[in-house]
């Protein structure tokens, strides 16, 4: 029996459900390369309940279900490719507890990030937030999507913020993991029966289940000293980034090109609040690059809640050392540009004026992989090749590298920009770019789109396995059918 | 009257047969002698309360040392063929049970897989076999100016890979967090005998320098799964910068194993370079819990640990003096210890040393040194060395190690919440010996989890003399009685904030998750189709749920209701 538009209503009430034609073409589609897909019906929901409500249901008329909580994501996650349901989470948007004795929030799934750091800040705490996110990207899918946040580079900030959480299981039955587990207060996040339960619903893409609230860590907004070092290529990059994350200096880490430097800095782009984007004028955009080198690491040292200006110094003082020693620049500011300081001091809490770069042809294809550092010049080098031989300008191309956990690995972005009418041609070279940094060892470890098969089908026995988990806790294969390796 | 004999089952001729063809007459033997010497789990009380019931059922019928991951594919393999049970094993030092179940069971001892493959400098990563302990991890790694980030109390000859699939705490969580923040990669021959590996090491031409694999994670299933997955052959292990020289100040060797020998020269070294430990005692708990949270939230520090009745344990050198030292309160009821290290200069240690001077002048705390009770911080030397890498623990003079009541939480609740529960089991049936009355007239074993002091673990342990087993069955009720009470209390995953279940407590306690047990008896499957690996350990296969037996389904049930929960019925 077909899920009924009315059985829906009955659950979230009847003006939260939408099959109309604009609705459901809003939600076919979003800025990257996956094909569209019409669902067949978007519901919003306002509580936990209804989402189990509808999932029990979904169950038992085998209708798929692909969560929803800002569409933002950018590489299609969340088109419901084979139609069926979309839950939208959007006005579950609460931050449900800040607590500021043990420094953490506990969120709903429609909260954005600009929405919890305005709210932080004003109470004088962060959020640690990735580069380049949509400001009204939902933080809860973020993290799950296992977006790196700037402060990633410190092994204390990066990759493991997530506390508590709780879940709708795909039969419906309500989940949670951490302290929370026997339904007290939250607060730490191992548990129930393994250590870091939380982790397998990560990079699911709803796969697995639907999580509606998610502990996060937060800590006091610290204060910080910005340096840049100007270098002419990423080879002369990689030694003294790794000295500098060795020594443990800075928090926050980030090595860019001139283009997205540039794209950043340029006062005539504003970030657009929809993707694609409406493309913009280039003129200042070229000026301002012709002004920077080609690429610059950013560094900043931070101090912590006691004795701040003291941990700067010290630090600082080993930072000079290691560039002393590589003999290269450590400046406070950028040559020729005025407020590069000041964006980068914002940029810690709210990165994302890079998002700009959509100004220049309003679509990006982005390369976004992990590597060891010793790889990083080769990969870029390879993308950039295999991008000019297919016919790409190839000084039309943004990259960021961000240096993971003391830099034991780099995660990076290389984009691809084009205009509506280039799509098609940048989506096939994007294709063949993607699958020349993965012959070359380039690890693409949220697999999106077109890239879950070509990362699946170097990762059997893991496939395998993941096919049995879905098998074993999605049986009527309802959650997200078709993305990951979950291809029926 | 007919003595009771403790005969264990024998394995079919066929099977055993089929397995020596695996490995060689050399390394697979069913000699009662050599099988007892090699699957002891040394603090497992059920199964010291097996032996003084003459109860064979946790002597395997077999042990088998395979030399490699394809070995111990072959030998999964054999068992599935032949439904044989087979339990994995590194040490021993764990506190589950060996195999719980009459039928003839594998003993997989994984000791001849024991080598340091490789250490990556610029992954900041070391490859090891399943037997390589933090000892050699971090031997080779410090020449390179790296180490992994800590060791466990139950010694550094603990093994990386049964970590991985159990615990890993150390005094150092407060910066690198737990064994399982810090795994990059397994190799696990499933339960079913696949080859699973994890993180990006999973993908074909990729390197294994980043710990989560394509889409959702798998390590976290194995992670905690006490064995029940199957036998990780090959860890990664992340690298963390070590600023403390070539090699460790180790005291001198050749300790005798004499119970009665005290000398603690062999105990004690200093700290290494550009470490310092700052020791610190409190007038009372509130003031205590106060200056662990102000330091916790300063956000230094590699360590942050308040160690309680530990110290006797730990720096003592006999029982005698442990117990001594426990009954006279010669060690500060509350104190704690932080651990400081210049990672990226020297000066580091002295703002971080300035630090923790403010707190403690704002907590009314009192630095021990040579001047404020110089005696106490002799006998702590101990822990200059241990908080690196454990040398003492197994000595561990206290008795036998009979179980934990682990709460993992703000350091507030925490404390308090394990203070409670404790001395609620304490005061219900007793204690073995005076020791176990640690963390309710004194500060409980904390530990600071994370580098923000978020959250953290603590641990009230019993250590009942194997000998006796009426004190063997005391310390379980205690142990069960905390785990039901906090679950019932509403206060976590159990009484072990690890998040690693031990059975029975796992089936019959449906508030966790809630049914966590549901989802997992389904994961189980998945990695263990025919329900034979570490039988009756961490999740009930299903023939092992219904055939729990009723009297200790009962005794589960009356503990339930003594905590005002609903009895649960199968
Ligand atoms: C005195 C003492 C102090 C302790 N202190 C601490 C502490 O501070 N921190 C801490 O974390 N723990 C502590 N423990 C408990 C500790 O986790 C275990 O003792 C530790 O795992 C022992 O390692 P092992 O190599 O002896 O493992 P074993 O006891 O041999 O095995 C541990 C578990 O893992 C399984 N296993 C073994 N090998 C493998 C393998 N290759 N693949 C998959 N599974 C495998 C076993 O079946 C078993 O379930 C302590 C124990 C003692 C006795």
């Amino acid at each position: 029996m077909a899920l009924q538009k009315s059985d829906i209503e009955a659950i979230v009430g009847a003006g939260n459900v939408a099959d109309d034609d604009a609705t459901i073409a809003a939600f076919s589609s979003d800025q990257s390369a996956v094909a569209p897909r019409r669902p067949d019906m978007v519901a919003y929901v306002q509580s936990v309940e209804q989402i189990q409500n509808i999932v029990k249901l979904a169950n038992e008329t085998l209708t798929p279900v692909t969560p929803y909580s800002s569409g933002l994501n950018l590489h299609g996650a969340a088109i419901a490719g084979q139609g069926g349901i979309i839950i939208n989470m959007s006005r579950m948007n609460k931050i449900l507890a800040l607590d500021e004795d043990n420094w953490y929030v506990i969120i709903e799934p429609g909260v954005t990030y600009e929405q919890l750091q305005n709210h932080l800040v004003s109470k004088g705490y962060r959020i640690m937030v990735p580069f380049g996110v949509p400001p009204g990207r939902s933080v809860l899918t973020s993290y799950l999507e296992r977006d790196p946040v700037m402060a990633a580079p410190s092994f204390e900030h990066g990759n493991f913020l997530i506390m508590d959480t709780e879940l709708v299981l795909p039969n419906g039955a309500l989940f949670k993991t951490g302290n929370w587990t026997s339904g007290g207060e939250p607060g730490a996040p191992a548990g129930p029966i393994r250590n870091s339960l939380f982790r397998m619903w990560t990079a699911a893409q709803g796969t697995l289940g639907i999580m509606t609230k998610m502990g996060l860590q937060i800590e006091p907004i610290p204060q910080r000293k910005v340096f840049f070092i100007p270098l002419h290529n990423v080879a002369c990059a990689v030694k003294p980034l790794k000295q500098i994350q060795y020594r443990e200096i800075g928090t926050e880490c980030l090595l860019l090109n001139n283009f997205n430097l540039a794209a950043m800095l340029n006062d005539e782009w504003t970030v657009p609040a929809d993707f694609p984007a409406a493309p913009a004028s280039t003129e200042r955009f070229t000026a301002l690059r012709s002004l920077l080198p080609p690429w610059v690491l950013i560094v900043s040292v931070n101090g912590l809640p006691r004795r701040s200006a003291e941990k700067i110094a010290y630090e600082e003082e080993a930072l000079r050392q290691v560039c002393d020693e590589a003999n290269i620049e450590l400046l406070e500011t950028i040559p020729n540009i005025s407020g590069a300081a000041q964006l980068f001091e914002s940029e810690m809490l709210r990165p994302w004026s890079i998002l700009k770069k959509f100004n220049f042809k309003g679509h990006v294809r982005d390369l976004t992989f992990k590597c060891p550092v010793n790889k990083v010049d080769e990969l870029i080098e390879i993308a950039s090749k295999t991008s000019c031989d297919g016919g790409y300008n190839c000084t039309h191309i943004g990259v960021y590298v961000l240096p993971l956990e003391r830099a034991r690995a780099l995660h990076c972005e290389i984009d691809l920009h084009c205009l509506m009418s280039e799509a098609a041609t940048v989506n096939s070279l994007w294709l063949k770019v993607s699958e020349a940094l993965m012959n070359a060892g380039a690890y693409f470890d949220r697999p999106y789109g077109a890239w879950a098969p070509m990362v699946y089908g170097r990762a059997a026995g893991y496939s395998d396995m993941l096919r049995n988990l879905k098998k074993e806790t999605d049986p009527n294969n309802i959650m997200n059918p078709g993305k990951l390796c979950f291809t029926n | 009257m007919e003595k009771k004999k403790c005969i264990p089952n024998r394995l079919p001729p066929e099977v055993y047969k089929a397995l020596e063809n695996i490995v060689g007459p050399e390394y697979i033997s069913q000699d009662r002698a050599v099988v007892e010497c090699y699957s002891k789990f040394c603090v497992d009380s059920t199964g010291a309360l097996k032996k003084h019931a003459k109860d064979p059922s946790n002597i395997p019928a077999c042990i088998i040392l395979p030399g490699s991951t394809e070995e111990v594919q072959a030998i999964v393999h054999v068992c599935n063929r032949y439904k044989t049970k087979f339990i994995p094993f590194t040490n021993g030092m764990i506190t589950f049970n060996g195999p719980a179940t009459n039928e003839p069971t594998v003993c997989i001892h994984v000791s001849r897989m024991n080598r340091v493959l490789d250490v990556d400098e610029t992954t900041m990563s070391a490859r090891l076999e399943a037997f390589a302990d933090y000892a050699q991890v971090q031997a080779d790694a410090m020449k390179k100016g790296l180490w992994n980030g800590g060791s466990p109390l139950a010694t550094t000859l603990s093994k990386l890979s049964s970590q991985s699939a159990f615990a890993g705490v150390w005094q150092t969580d407060h910066k690198y967090g737990t064994l399982g923040r810090n795994i990059v990669s397994i190799k696990l021959v499933t339960a079913g005998g696949d080859i699973l590996v994890t993180g990006s090491d999973t993908v074909a031409g990729v390197d294994d320098f980043w710990e989560y694999g394509p889409g959702p994670d798998l390590f976290s299933l194995v992670r905690g799964s006490g064995g029940t997955t199957g036998i990780v052959t090959e860890i990664v292990v992340k690298l963390h910068a070590w600023p403390g020289g070539k090699s460790l100040p180790e005291p001198p060797a050749g300790r005798p194993s004499i119970p009665t020998y005290a000398d603690p020269k062999h105990d004690t070294g200093p700290a290494p370079d550009r470490y310092r430990l700052l020791w610190i005692e409190f007038p009372d708990f509130e003031s205590e819990l106060a200056a662990l949270r102000k330091i916790g939230q300063a956000c230094i520090g590699q360590g942050l640990n308040a160690t309680g009745v530990y110290n006797a344990y730990y720096c003592s050198q006999t029982q005698d003096m442990t117990l001594e030292r426990v009954e006279n309160k010669f060690f500060p009821p509350y104190n704690c210890y932080v651990i400081i290290g210049g990672v990226t200069s020297e000066k580091q240690i002295a703002y971080e040393e300035a630090v923790v001077r403010d707190i403690i002048a704002e907590t009314g705390g009192t630095f021990l040194n040579d001047a404020h009770k110089a005696d106490v911080i002799e006998a702590l030397a101990p822990w200059n060395l241990d908080c690196i890498r454990h040398v003492t623990g197994f000595r561990m003079n206290r008795h036998s190690y009979c179980g934990s009541n682990i709460l993992g939480g703000p350091v507030d609740t925490v404390a308090r919440k394990t203070r409670q529960v404790w001395s609620k089991a304490i005061e219900t049936f007793g204690e073995t010996y005076v020791t176990d009355r640690g963390g309710m007239d004194d500060t409980p074993f904390l530990y600071s989890s994370n580098h923000g002091g978020r959250f953290w673990l603590t641990e009230a342990d019993v250590y009942p003399d194997q000998t006796k087993p009426e004190l063997l069955q005391k310390g379980q009720a205690l142990v069960v009685c905390g785990i039901i009470n906090t679950i019932a209390d509403k206060y976590g995953p159990g009484a072990n904030g690890l998040g690693v279940s031990i059975e029975p407590v796992t089936s019959f306690m449906p508030e966790v998750g809630p049914n966590a047990h549901l989802l997992f008896r389904g994961i189980r499957d998945i990695f263990d189709p025919n329900g034979l690996c570490a039988p009756g350990r961490q999740i009930f296969s299903k023939q092992e749920y219904e055939q729990f037996p009723e009297q200790a389904l009962a005794g589960l049930n009356k503990m339930r209701q003594m905590h005002g929960l609903d009895p649960v019925e199968r």
